[in-house]
C-alpha cells in the first residue's frame, strides 16, 4: 500500500481516545486525522474528511455512534467500541459484525484492525448489507430526526414536530418553535415517517404540507370547499380537498 | 371486636329488627287468639330484647372455634349445643316472663302457654341462634380475607422496596466497564493515577455493598460514597465535571436510606454533564430546618431539546421507595428548565445518638 490509510477516533471520554491512540502507535501505516468527542463532531468530520477508517464508540451523548452512521450514510470501514449496551450488542451478534469490548487488549485491537483493513483491500459488501439491516432496524426504534442544516446538526424528536413545509427543493421541518431545513422532497419524508413504529402520525394535508396529528387544534371552514387547519401552536395550514378527505377519518 | 356491640348504627339496627321481631310476635299471638295486643306487646318486646342478646352472644361461640384448628364434627356439636342452650334459656324467660305477668296483673287476660306453644318457642329459639351462628361465621371468614388482603399490600409494599434496594446497589455495567477502560488507558500514561484510580473504584463497591443491606444510613456516609464515586467519575471525564458540596454540619449525622444521592449525582452526570461540550458543575446543598432534612441538586443540562435522555423512570422509583419508607411523610420534586435540572427533596429529620 503506498497511501497511509487515515482514522479518525471518536469517543466521548479522552481517556479512552488515548488508549486507542496508545494502540495505534503499533501502526505505523495508519495516520490519525482527528479526534471527535461527541457524535456531532464525528458527522461533521466523517462529511469532511471521509476517512478510511473509524473507530467509533456506541454509546455516546447526543448522537449514539449508530446515529452518526445513519446520518452520514457511512457503512463500511468502522470499528465498534462499547463498554456496555446489551440492545445494541445483541443486534451486532446477530449481524455478525464485529466490535471492541470496552477494556479490550491490543492484541483484541489488531485483530479487529486486521479484519477492517482486510475488508478494505477487498470486496466489503457482506458488512455492509450487514450494516445497512441493523441500521434500519434500529432507526424504526428512534423516535427522531436527524437534521444536518446549514453546517450544524439537529437531533428533532418526531413528537415535537408541529408540521413540514415543501419549498422549493427542500422541505422546511416546523418543530418546537423552531424551522429546520432539509434537502429532501416531502414525499420521501412522508414514506420516512410512515415506517416509524412511535406513537407520532402525520397526515398530507395539502401538496406541500405535512401535518402531525397530535398538534392539531381545530379545521376551519373558510369557504365552500376550502378548509384551514389551526396547529396548536398557532400556524394555519392550508387544506386541500384531497387532504380533508384524509384527515376525516383520522379526527372521528 | 364484637362487630354489633361495638359499632352503633349496627347496634341501633339490630335493636329495631329485634323490636319489630317482637311487634310481630305479638301479632302473631293475637291472630292465634291467644292474648290481645296490650298484653302480647307486653309479653313480646322483653323476650325479644333478651333474645337480641342473647343472639349476639353467638360471635363469641364462632370467635372461639377459629378457622384453622375446627373440625367438621367438632364445630357441629358446639354450634348444636350452643343452640340448645340458647333455645332452652328462650324458653325458659319466656315461660318465666309469663308468669311474671300473670302473677302481676291477675285482672288481664292470661296468655295460656299450650305444650305447642312451648316447643314452638323452643324451635325458634334453638333455629334464630343457629342461623346467627352462621351468620357470625361468614362474617368472620370474609374478615379473614380482608385482612389477609392488607397483609399481602403491605407485604408486596415491602417486598418491591427490598427489590429496589437491590437494583440500586447493583453495579451500573457502564460505569465498571467505562472505568476499567481508563485505568487501562492510564497505565501508560500516568501509573499513579491509575492506581488512585483502581483504589477509588474498589472503595466504592465496598462501601456500596456495605450499606446496600442497612436500612438507614448517616448522611455522612452518604457523602463518603459519593466522594468515591466522584472520585473515579472525575477522572473519566477530566475537567468537564465540577461539584459543589454545600452541607450543613447538623445534618451530617441524619439518619437516611442508603443511596439516595449517589444515583442522583450520576443522572446528573449522565444525562447534565456529559451531554455538555463544555461540561459543568453539580451543585448539592443539604441541610435541616424544622425537623426536616432538605437535600437538593442541581445540574446544568443541554438546551437542545434532542438530547433529553432517560425517561425519569429513576424519579419516579425514588419517589416510591420514599413511599413506602415514609408514607407521605417525605417529598420529592423536581424541574427542568431550559438549561437547568433542579432535584429538591425533603425527609423527616431522623438521628440516633447512640452511635
Amino acid at each position: 500500500m503506498n497511501k497511509r490509510l487515515q482514522v479518525l477516533i471518536v469517543d466521548d471520554e479522552e481517556l479512552a481516545r488515548r488508549l486507542s491512540l496508545e494502540y495505534l502507535r503499533a501502526h505505523p501505516d495508519l495516520e490519525v486525522i482527528g479526534e471527535c468527542e461527541t457524535g456531532l463532531e464525528a458527522v461533521d468530520a466523517i462529511g469532511r474528511l471521509n476517512p478510511d477508517l473509524i473507530l467509533l464508540d456506541i454509546q455516546m451523548p447526543q448522537l449514539t455512534g449508530l446515529e452518526v452512521l445513519e446520518m452520514t450514510g457511512r457503512r463500511s470501514g468502522v470499528i465498534f467500541s462499547t463498554a456496555y449496551d446489551q440492545y445494541a450488542l445483541k443486534a451486532f451478534d446477530l449481524h455478525a459484525i464485529d466490535y471492541l469490548l470496552k477494556p479490550f487488549s491490543q492484541q483484541r485491537f489488531d485483530e479487529a484492525l486486521g479484519k477492517a483493513r482486510k475488508l478494505l483491500a477487498q470486496d466489503a459488501a457482506p458488512v455492509t448489507q450487514a450494516l445497512e439491516s441493523l441500521l434500519t432496524q434500529q432507526s424504526e426504534k428512534l423516535p427522531r430526526l436527524l437534521i444536518r442544516d446549514r453546517g450544524q446538526v439537529h437531533v428533532v424528536p418526531l413528537e415535537s414536530i408541529d408540521y413540514v413545509e415543501a419549498q422549493d427543493d427542500y422541505i422546511l421541518i416546523h418543530a418546537a418553535g423552531k424551522s429546520y431545513m432539509k434537502t429532501q422532497s416531502l414525499a420521501e419524508l412522508e414514506t420516512q415517517l410512515e415506517s416509524q413504529k412511535g406513537s407520532s402520525k402525520f397526515v398530507r394535508v395539502h401538496r406541500s404540507f405535512l401535518i402531525q396529528i397530535s398538534a392539531l387544534q381545530a379545521l376551519e371552514k373558510t369557504s365552500k370547499d376550502s378548509q384551514v387547519a389551526i396547529l396548536k401552536s398557532g400556524a394555519q395550514i392550508p387544506v386541500s380537498r384531497a387532504g380533508y378527505e384524509r384527515i376525516k377519518p383520522l379526527l372521528s | 371486636m364484637h362487630p354489633i356491640l361495638s359499632d352503633r348504627r349496627r347496634f341501633m339496627v339490630y335493636i329495631i329488627a329485634w323490636i319489630f321481631t317482637g311487634v310481630l310476635i305479638a301479632r302473631l299471638l293475637v291472630a292465634a287468639d291467644l292474648a290481645n295486643w296490650s298484653f302480647a306487646l307486653l309479653f313480646s318486646l322483653p323476650v325479644a330484647l333478651f333474645g337480641s342478646f342473647l343472639t349476639s352472644s353467638a360471635y363469641f361461640v364462632c370467635r372461639s372455634l377459629p378457622f384453622n384448628r375446627r373440625s367438621f364434627s367438632i364445630a357441629t356439636l358446639v354450634f348444636a349445643s350452643a343452640a340448645m342452650v340458647s333455645g332452652i334459656s328462650w324458653l325458659g324467660l319466656c315461660y318465666g316472663w309469663n308468669k311474671v305477668l300473670v302473677l302481676a296483673a291477675e285482672e288481664v287476660e292470661v296468655l295460656h302457654l299450650s305444650p305447642h306453644l312451648l316447643v314452638l318457642f323452643f324451635i325458634t329459639g334453638f333455629a334464630v341462634y343457629l342461623l346467627a351462628l352462621l351468620a357470625f361465621d361468614v362474617y368472620i371468614a370474609f374478615d379473614n380475607i380482608r385482612e389477609a388482603e392488607r397483609r399481602e399490600a403491605a407485604s408486596r409494599l415491602l417486598a418491591r422496596d427490598a427489590e429496589l434496594q437491590v437494583l440500586r446497589s447493583q453495579i451500573d455495567p457502564h460505569f465498571l466497564f467505562n472505568s476499567l477502560n481508563s485505568i487501562s488507558a492510564l497505565t501508560a500514561i500516568d501509573a499513579v493515577a491509575a492506581r488512585t484510580m483502581t483504589i477509588a473504584l474498589a472503595d466504592f463497591f465496598r462501601q456500596t455493598l456495605a450499606i446496600a443491606e442497612k436500612e438507614k444510613i448517616s448522611l455522612k456516609e452518604e457523602l463518603l460514597l459519593c466522594e468515591n464515586f466522584l472520585a473515579v467519575e472525575k477522572i473519566r471525564f477530566g475537567k468537564k465535571l465540577g461539584v459543589e458540596f454545600e452541607v450543613a454540619a447538623d445534618a451530617e449525622q441524619a439518619q437516611i436510606p442508603p443511596m439516595i444521592l449517589q444515583p442522583l449525582l450520576e443522572n446528573a452526570i449522565k444525562h447534565g454533564i456529559r451531554n455538555l461540550p463544555k461540561g459543568g458543575v453539580i451543585k448539592v446543598t443539604i441541610f435541616q430546618r424544622d425537623r426536616w432534612l432538605h437535600i437538593a441538586v442541581q445540574n446544568p443540562v443541554s438546551a437542545d431539546p434532542g438530547n433529553s435522555t432517560g425517561n425519569g423512570l429513576g424519579l419516579s422509583n425514588l419517589r416510591q421507595r420514599f413511599f413506602a419508607l415514609y408514607g407521605d411523610q417525605a417529598r420529592v420534586s423536581w424541574q427542568r428548565t431550559d438549561d437547568n435540572f433542579t432535584l429538591e427533596m425533603a425527609l423527616p429529620f431522623e438521628q440516633t445518638y447512640h452511635e
